[in-house]
């Protein structure tokens, strides 16, 4: 496997690219995502694999500077087995070869040299100058003109202004193994920037968005909102606590001495390369209206229940009903397992009318890492949930 | 909705300027002062924001422009394509930027992006902050040479792109291009995208100008001076 140099996104694919494959990376205009291709670049030189990266529309010097600009340190490339082709060996080309047809053959024969010369294991390609010079199939067939032992790995980058049809021309016509399509929700300005995993020929799954945001030179996947709600005194804003970095609570004191959510919890973590924003209901039924407004735009829910209190699961079906009207991921957290006289899986499953799809993880908020894995899980789930 | 002005009197009498979301192309002889009337029709006025697509002249002699002409620089972005060749290691700031050709039309549209995004969250202009939402002219210098770089059709998806966006932000763009080193397939393909044109002609050494397609304006050729970034109508 190559890694994208993305850990979020390798833990998606499932360890990675697999050699030999064909990867593109799909720009909408406009939308800054040319860290996903240098994050690959740069994972790829650091484990040592011999590359050759085609750079017809800047010079390598700029392309360096750039990298280096957007990922905080330069490209390490003193020992390393990389080779350029950039946008002067283009227009030696274009002076050199009057007609496409002998441009094609003078292309052909560059990459083929150096990927000889160099034992090619990964070509990186900015395409957009490529496809507008030979077309897809052409332009693409170029790449094919590295042999160097086992077919490389060929991961693209495209500016494309054609939208999914031009994807699914990769995907269909050209075979493509990994189609990543990076885009933007624009308002008036783009106001997240998303990411698709379109098309993944060695795993079966589903479409995929996720929202990421650029954090000291790498990208991050984001997930903006996770609720967790459950009936009261299950454990939620211990739960937020526990899993947080940082976050508050707003509280107040209650009849019985304890302190209860009177407003939300709110928490934020990074976790495994992703960005996770936290927000806590109260429990209680007169805070039912917030619940809908907190649900909104979320992409998971935990649903907090104390095993020690089997009436609560009443309030808790209340809150899974709520919560699958949305269709989102739901995980369920039963709280307090450290202490004796908890109520089996069975029971909660039957009681809650879970379907076999919805996990059931036994935890005690208090620890940490119970609450860490309830959110790895969560987060497995919404990155191959199907809507 | 928000009303651009241009210091001209035959647009600004008439509607009281170009309203917001507009796109004008600039058809241009070579050697024509278009560049200055184009950059005196973006000259920002108090509360405005200007980007300039420069792939002619490097950013210093843009900003220079407009500081001539009276500008405050803090409110003028400019998105440089042509220094970066020469200069790999510039590095960008807030208000200039740089892609390394005009061939790079992804960076070109990112940093169109950033910018934007800068003025919207008033980072753009060094703690001062404009009118909000921001009003913003830009000026596209020029396409002519953005298809030295690129094909018409390719260039063609990009300003359709551009242009909406221009719209979307109630901006008011100007697109330059040389009439004369284009047929009119590309001619009338860009105008298809634009809500007017401003004609440039020379008669000798003076330059006019003349509106079409804005509302309420009249079609005839003015004779034009520009100085210190002031459009002067000779009568």
């Amino acid at each position: 496997m190559i890694s994208t140099g993305m850990t979020g996104i390798d833990d998606m694919l499932g360890g990675g690219i697999p050699r030999g494959s064909k990867v593109l990376y799909s720009m909408e205009p406009g939308v800054n995502g040319q860290l996903f291709m240098i994050s690959t670049i740069y994972e790829a030189l650091a484990k040592d694999l011999s590359c050759l990266v085609i750079l017809p529309h800047t010079t390598v010097d700029a392309f360096l500077h750039d990298a280096a600009n957007m990922r905080g340190s330069m490209l390490q490339t003193d020992g390393k087995k990389i080779a350029f082709i950039d946008m002067i060996d283009r227009e030696r080309i274009q002076r050199s070869a009057p007609t496409r047809d002998a441009a094609e053959k003078e292309w052909r024969a560059r990459i083929s040299k150096l990927c000889n010369e160099n034992q090619t294991e990964v070509i990186f390609g900015y395409f957009d100058v490529m496809y507008e010079d030979f077309g897809l199939e052409r332009g693409l067939n170029l790449l094919k003109s590295c042999h160097s032992g086992n077919p490389p790995t060929v991961i693209i980058e495209h500016l494309n202004f054609e939208g999914n049809h031009l994807l699914e021309q990769f995907i269909e016509k050209m075979s493509f193994d990994l189609v990543v399509s990076i885009k933007a929700s624009f308002g008036l300005l783009p106001h997240f920037n998303f990411f698709t995993l379109v098309h993944t020929s060695w795993a079966p799954m589903q479409k995929r968005s996720v929202p990421f945001i650029i954090s000291n030179g790498r990208i991050v996947p984001y997930i903006p909102k996770i609720v967790v709600t459950g009936p009261p005194d299950s454990g939620k804003s211990t739960f937020v606590a526990s899993a947080s970095d940082q976050g508050g609570s707003i509280d107040r004191t209650g009849l019985s001495g304890d302190t209860t959510t009177v407003a939300m919890d709110f928490g934020w973590l990074h976790w495994k390369d992703f960005d996770i924003t936290l927000y806590g209901t109260p429990g209680q039924p007169r805070f039912d209206p917030l619940i809908p407004m907190l649900l909104k735009n979320a992409m998971g829910a935990v649903i907090v229940i104390d095993v020690t209190k089997p009436d609560g699961l009443v309030r808790a079906k209340h809150l899974i009903n709520l919560i699958s009207e949305r269709r989102m991921p739901l995980v369920i957290a039963a709280n307090k397992n450290d202490l004796s006289g908890g109520m089996s899986e069975v029971e909660i499953r039957t009681t809650l009318a879970l379907t076999k799809s919805t996990p059931v993880f036994f935890i005690s908020a208090k620890r940490n890492e119970d609450v860490r894995f309830v959110l790895e899980s969560l987060v497995d789930f919404i990155t191959q949930f199907s809507y | 909705m928000y009303i651009y002005k241009t210091g001209i009197a035959q647009i600004d009498g008439v509607s009281g300027g170009i309203e917001a979301g507009t796109n004008i192309l600039m058809l241009a002889p070579s050697m024509s002062s278009a560049e200055q009337l184009a950059y005196a029709l973006i000259k920002p006025v108090q509360g405005e924001y200007s980007i300039v697509l420069s792939t002619n002249e490097r950013a210093a002699e843009v900003v220079d422009f407009f500081k001539s002409a009276g500008c405050d620089k803090r409110f003028i972005g400019v998105i440089d394509a042509i220094t970066k060749s020469s200069t790999p290691s510039i590095a960008d700031t807030t208000r200039l930027m740089f892609v390394s050709s005009p061939t790079d039309l992804t960076g070109i549209g990112i940093k169109f992006s950033n910018m934007i995004e800068s003025t919207f969250e008033g980072t753009f202009a060094d703690g001062e902050t404009g009118l909000f939402p921001p009003p913003i002219r830009f000026c596209v210098n020029s396409i002519s040479t953005l298809l030295m770089y690129r094909k018409l059709e390719v260039l063609y998806q990009f300003l359709h792109i551009l242009t909406a966006k221009q719209k979307k932000i109630e901006g008011f763009a100007i697109y330059l291009l040389n009439n004369e080193s284009f047929d009119d397939r590309t001619l009338s393909l860009i105008k298809q995208l634009m809500n007017g044109v401003i004609e440039v002609k020379m008669d000798g050494t003076d330059n006019y100008f003349r509106v079409l397609g804005i509302k309420g304006t009249k079609a005839d050729w003015q004779k034009y001076t520009v100085n210190k970034g002031q459009v002067m109508i000779v009568p």
